[in-house]
């Protein structure tokens, strides 16, 4: 993690301290700096900065970005410390449990949709979302769908290691057992097998080791399945891409990743180790989501029954080392092995611990700058970012080593992500990136200081986590249906983005159905939630705030106006302007101030502009 | 659009959506020009009646070779030793297999005869048992999945997977542009399955492309109201659906529901409403530079299209064309048997109102990727067959002479990434490569295996082909060389559609390395 850095002490007065009634407008700025060198060139500018780089821009971030600049801003976010879900998920679990009351993953989503609206982390927190649909974790798998805490950890993790170095993030992730259990590392165990290989005693097995984990951290969290240049472009050989790995390899490096259990299952005691259950353990919170533990030759010798970990070779003796994945460099494979007869993780004197060798084998492959990079740039400004704009931050990446920090200052004050091409350009029309449903959902919320229900007897504020939003809008926070998150980084919408070999990932998660769905909830989030509505006034939900656009005299145009600067960072097309404000002035002319507000609100945020990010 | 890229599809894409709109009604003598126009002169022969295909996606590569497992004591043996044994809570609890069947109820229930093989000593199999279990809430005499086999309605494609051309492990190891690239990742060989081709990486599927084939080339949309696109997604965005220049309309389980905040399509009173309804009309009726929201705006009106033509027809306004029998209940019910019921519901739809011809379906269950929990109570693997089948026997039901009545016009198929391993890692199973599917339908030549492949041939030898135990067309964990191509599968239903072998040779680009263009099991 950096050190606060640059940090100033204005911004630790700043930070905000949990409070029974949130609200976005907490950063009271005075304006006593001149204006730096890398000021926005204005409010929009800021606005639309703030778009890329938090959960949506308010009021009073767009002055402190004005008054400090972009690069103070990010130092500064840099710096902060992450806010943690975990003990306060854990606190509302606990005191539910002890009420009585039901307990699931809403009690994560409501902390998860409160963290995204509240939170002073704001870059922190998008980064862990960003990372989240890298190294996907899902409460819709049977196997985790009960860990709501560990779940609420998995995201504390990533937050802290958000702007970290990328293999200490590949090593947390690894050692997760929320991630064991996903991907099956959790308690996946050697081959079984008879047999020395000695001519007369073939090796024969029964069993060998589960490789969920050992490809899916190759394909999906590091290098993926063909070779990179630094640009992000396929590297071609006789025409063909070249794979990174086979099923060789796979089943191989599956061997690494067994052995695994919950670090207080009761390794045993004494020479016989009596006790020792590899079964037992995650008997506290804390121990469900500690790093697992790896029952080795770093605890028990080869011969005994409690040592699960693989640490044979390819041909399943002692005799030969594992082929893991092979390096490309110069146009040649590098081969690369691991001993056998290694300890799992803890290495024993002259030896390397397989687990740390295969992670570090995997973060020296050169795939891993452009492979990240790209997935990073997609979720924060462009689908379809240039080779150019790749290679810069790929650069970045190597140079750092790995400092995903770094990486994400890179990506947000590259020239492309700053100075997007005009819409006539040629590139124009493909540039930015579809707004998420969830994103544009906090958006709004930020945009009109949305008014956090106040906290419950369990120590809980409803945020409609339990919206089912997976369902209305295609994706929930660590709720995809499968480890390749809600869209995966090349999905490519029939039509021009297709023709034009150009992807478009979000669209994978927009169709006829789910275009209603969203609006639906979006509807309710605006007509059916704002301060100072009549009839029942919704408890699970924050409450917008309309008075920005309700004040005496003020005409449709300048609600509009309003509504522009606050949603689309100014970028609101003249036809638009005026179809809005006919909306207000010919259509809803009898209509009481607050429904014209949230009207307006309401219609720009299923508008094709505001579902879009430039 | 104001920039110049590729536009002659945007052509054909608006061409499209105008013909599949029943708004456009005056257009249709024009389009009927258009299509026969675009047909090619030897597939002049018109469609009749009415066909839908329904691709039935078993997300996550199901372990298939425990749909159907061979009964003579020589072939069961191997199967039991390569899954690492019969399973056994107690004293084999890392065991995949299935146990033998025994005593007449169980035998009864579950083996069958292949009507394909002559051969008294190997034409046994036995079905996986919640395969041929009905769920109890249904009425009695509901045909189990063994029965619709027996009854010949019910088949098994063998050892399909994804293929260049027919290989074996020889020519597999000679030249790796000899086998589909990227084999074992989920991802690359759904996208092998549900596209046409498995020897490149495409935006398009197979699915998509018939339907458009159809529509040009036959006019197949072109009933007495043509109202829907042939491809309806009630899973969300998949590539099987996605034509050159079409997209599936997508639904969901609840149906349509109406727009919040505006009129759906017509308004009541309110003005208001009224007011932000035409506001998103004047949005949606715009032209964008920037494609993101262009694209947008073009779901969204599909969407409010959608909406105008069939809400009023279907849940929640309506249930008159929901079939009225018994679905899965309790532990049988599922995901899949709520889309199934929705087909079933937009099939007869569809046909009392003659708003397409030919239809192509796409529904999807998960939870198939089971590294670990296969033999979980709840959601292992044997509790998902029970869904399956369940699904697919009301499913059937629904398509029966009492309610819909077009067994013999639909046409239900499973896909699935890939079989798994026979060896088991202790918990589970890993990817595999060939697998077994299931056809259900009316017209299906059921009764019978299907596995007449050009180089392997037949129910697969389900040894490891480690060097202790050669088998030479599998890998060291029984993972096997397909026999069958996904090509020749899909083609098989697509010509059951009513495409030609020549419109199949065009739209599968390797079918053509394969001597057999049609499976023939339906």
């Amino acid at each position: 993690m950096k050190a606060f850095g640059k940090a100033i002490a204005l911004a630790s007065a700043l930070a905000v301290t949990p409070v029974v009634y949130a609200d976005v407008h907490d950063h009271l700025f005075a304006n006593s700096f001149d204006v730096p060198s890398d000021a926005p060139a204005d409010t929009n500018a800021a606005a639309r900065f703030l778009t890329q780089a938090t959960f949506g821009p308010t009021a009073s971030d767009i002055a402190y970005l004005m008054a400090v600049g972009y690069d103070e801003w990010i130092e500064e976010q840099l710096g902060k410390k992450a806010t943690l879900s975990e003990p306060t998920v854990e606190a509302v679990v606990t005191a539910r449990t002890a009420g009585a009351q039901n307990v699931g993953q809403t009690q994560r989503l409501n902390r998860w949709f409160w963290q995204a609206t509240y939170a002073p982390d704001q870059l922190r927190q998008r980064m862990a979302y960003a990372l989240s649909q890298i190294f996907v974790v899902s409460d819709q798998a049977s196997t985790i769908s009960g860990d709501v805490v560990p779940m609420a950890y998995y995201q504390d993790m990533l937050a802290s290691d958000g702007f970290g170095i990328y293999r200490h993030l590949l090593g947390d992730v690894t050692y997760n057992p929320t991630m064991g259990k996903y991907l099956n590392a959790f308690r996946n165990v050697k081959a079984n097998c008879t047999g020395t290989g000695a001519p007369g005693n073939p090796v024969v097995c029964t069993t060998s080791p589960d490789e969920n984990y050992a490809r899916e951290v190759m394909q999906l969290f590091s290098v993926g399945l063909i070779q990179l240049d630094m640009q992000g472009k396929t590297v071609l050989s006789a025409g063909q891409p070249i794979p990174t790995y086979d099923q060789t390899i796979i089943s191989s490096t599956a061997k690494v990743f067994t052995g695994f259990t919950y670090s207080d299952a009761p390794i045993g005691t004494g020479a016989n180790f009596t006790g020792a259950n590899f079964y037992a353990g995650g008997a506290t919170f804390a121990a469900q989501y500690a790093p697992m533990n790896c029952w080795g030759t770093e605890i028990y010798p080869y011969s005994n029954g409690n040592m699960k970990h693989d640490i044979t070779g390819d041909d399943y003796t002692l005799g030969t080392a594992k082929t893991v994945l092979s390096w490309y460099v110069g146009g040649q494979y590098v081969t690369n092995t691991i001993d056998s007869g290694q300890s799992c993780s803890v290495p024993l004197p002259g030896h390397m611990a397989d687990v740390e060798e295969e992670l570090d084998i995997i973060a020296g492959h050169s795939n891993i700058a452009p492979f990240i990079t790209r997935q990073l740039i997609q979720r924060f400004v462009t689908s379809n970012p240039s080779p150019e704009y790749i290679g810069r931050v790929t650069a970045v990446f190597t140079s750092s080593k790995g400092d995903l920090g770094d990486v994400l200052k890179a990506i947000l004050m590259d020239t492309e992500a700053r100075n997007p091409p005009a819409l006539t350009d040629p590139t124009g029309p493909a540039y930015g990136k579809l707004r998420e449903p969830i994103l544009r959902l906090t958006a709004m919320w930020r945009a009109f200081n949305a008014q956090a229900q106040p906290v419950d007897q369990y120590g809980e504020i409803a945020m409609n986590g339990g919206s089912n939003s997976l369902s209305n809008y295609g994706q929930g926070p660590y709720e995809s249906p499968t480890v390749f998150n809600f869209y995966t980084p090349d999905y490519a919408q029939p039509g021009v983005f297709a023709d034009n070999n150009l992807v478009s990932p979000e669209f994978q998660i927009v169709n006829e159905s789910t275009i209603y769905s969203v609006a639906n909830s979006y509807y309710q989030m605006t007509a059916g939630a704002y301060v100072g509505m009549g009839g029942a006034v919704p408890t699970n939900r924050p409450l917008i705030n309309l008075s920005s656009l309700t004040t005496s005299g003020i005409t449709e145009a300048q609600i509009v106006a309003k509504v522009n600067a606050a949603m689309l960072y100014g970028s609101m097309s003249a036809f638009m302007q005026t179809t809005l404000t006919n909306m207000l002035h010919y259509g809803m002319s009898g209509a009481s101030a607050q429904e014209k507000a949230w009207s307006a609100i309401y219609v720009t945020m299923i508008s094709p502009e505001y579902a879009t990010q430039r | 659009m104001s920039h110049t890229r590729n536009s002659r599809r945007e052509f054909l894409n608006k061409l499209c959506c105008l013909a599949a709109s029943g708004g456009a009604a005056a257009m249709i003598p024009q389009l009927r020009m258009m299509g026969t126009a675009l047909a090619s002169s030897n597939t002049a022969n018109a469609l009749t009646g009415y066909k839908a295909l329904v691709c039935v996606y078993l997300n996550g590569g199901n372990d298939s070779w425990n749909l159907l497992v061979p009964n003579d004591t020589t072939r069961f043996n191997v199967y039991s030793a390569a899954r690492s044994g019969t399973y056994n809570a107690q004293s084999n609890g890392g065991g995949l297999g299935l146990s033998l069947p025994s005593g007449s109820t169980q035998i009864n229930a579950q083996v069958v005869t292949d009507l394909n093989d002559l051969n008294l000593s190997t034409q046994k199999y036995f079905l996986h048992p919640n395969l041929t279990s009905v769920n109890t809430a249904f009425p009695t005499g509901t045909p189990s999945l063994k029965d619709l086999f027996t009854q010949g309605h019910l088949a098994f494609a063998v050892n399909v997977g994804t293929l260049v051309k027919p290989i074996d492990m020889t020519a597999y190891k000679a030249n790796s542009l000899n086998h589909p690239p990227q084999l074992f990742s989920h991802a690359d060989q759904t996208a092998q399955w549900h596209q046409a081709n498995t020897s490149a990486s495409t935006a398009t599927g197979w699915g998509g492309l018939v339907s458009e084939k159809l529509s040009s080339a036959y006019g197949a949309n072109l009933t007495s109201n043509p109202t829907l696109p042939l491809a309806i997604s009630i899973a969300g965005a998949n590539r099987f659906e996605v034509g050159s220049s079409t997209v599936p309309y997508q639904m969901s389980t609840n149906g349509l529901n109406a727009l919040s905040g505006v009129c759906n399509p017509s308004c009541t009173s309110t003005t208001t409403s009224s007011a932000r309804d035409s506001a998103l009309n004047d949005l949606l009726g715009q032209t964008y530079a920037s494609d993101f929201a262009g694209e947008f705006s073009k779901v969204f009106n599909s969407g409010r299209d959608l909406y105008g033509k069939i809400g009023p027809d279907v849940p929640p306004l309506s249930n008159s064309y929901v079939p009225g029998n018994t679905w899965p209940t309790g532990g049988l019910a599922s995901s899949l048997a709520s889309q199934l019921k929705t087909v079933a519901t937009m099939i007869n739809l569809s046909k009392t109102r003659g708003y397409a011809s030919r239809q192509i379906f796409f529904v999807q269950l998960g939870g198939f990727d089971m590294h670990s929990g296969f033999q979980n109570a709840g959601n292992g693997h044997n509790a998902l067959l029970g869904q399956v089948a369940a699904a697919l026997n009301a499913f059937w039901t629904a398509m029966g002479p009492t309610y819909v009545n077009a067994q013999n016009e639909v046409t239900a198929f499973t896909v699935s990434d890939f079989a798994r391993t026979l060896q088991s890692n202790g918990a589970g199973s890993d990817h595999g490569w060939g697998s077994m599917q299931m056809v259900l339908g009316g017209a299906v030549h059921g009764g019978k295996l299907y596995s007449q492949g050009d180089v392997i041939s037949g129910f697969p030898n389900q040894a490891y082909g480690a060097a202790t135990n050669p088998n030479p067309n599998s890998f060291s964990r029984g993972q096997v060389i397909p026999g069958l191509g996904v090509e020749q599968y899909a083609a098989t239903l697509a010509q059951w559609l009513g495409l030609s072998v020549s419109d199949c040779l065009t739209i599968f680009p390797n079918l053509h390395n394969f001597s057999n263009k049609n499976l023939g099991f339906v």
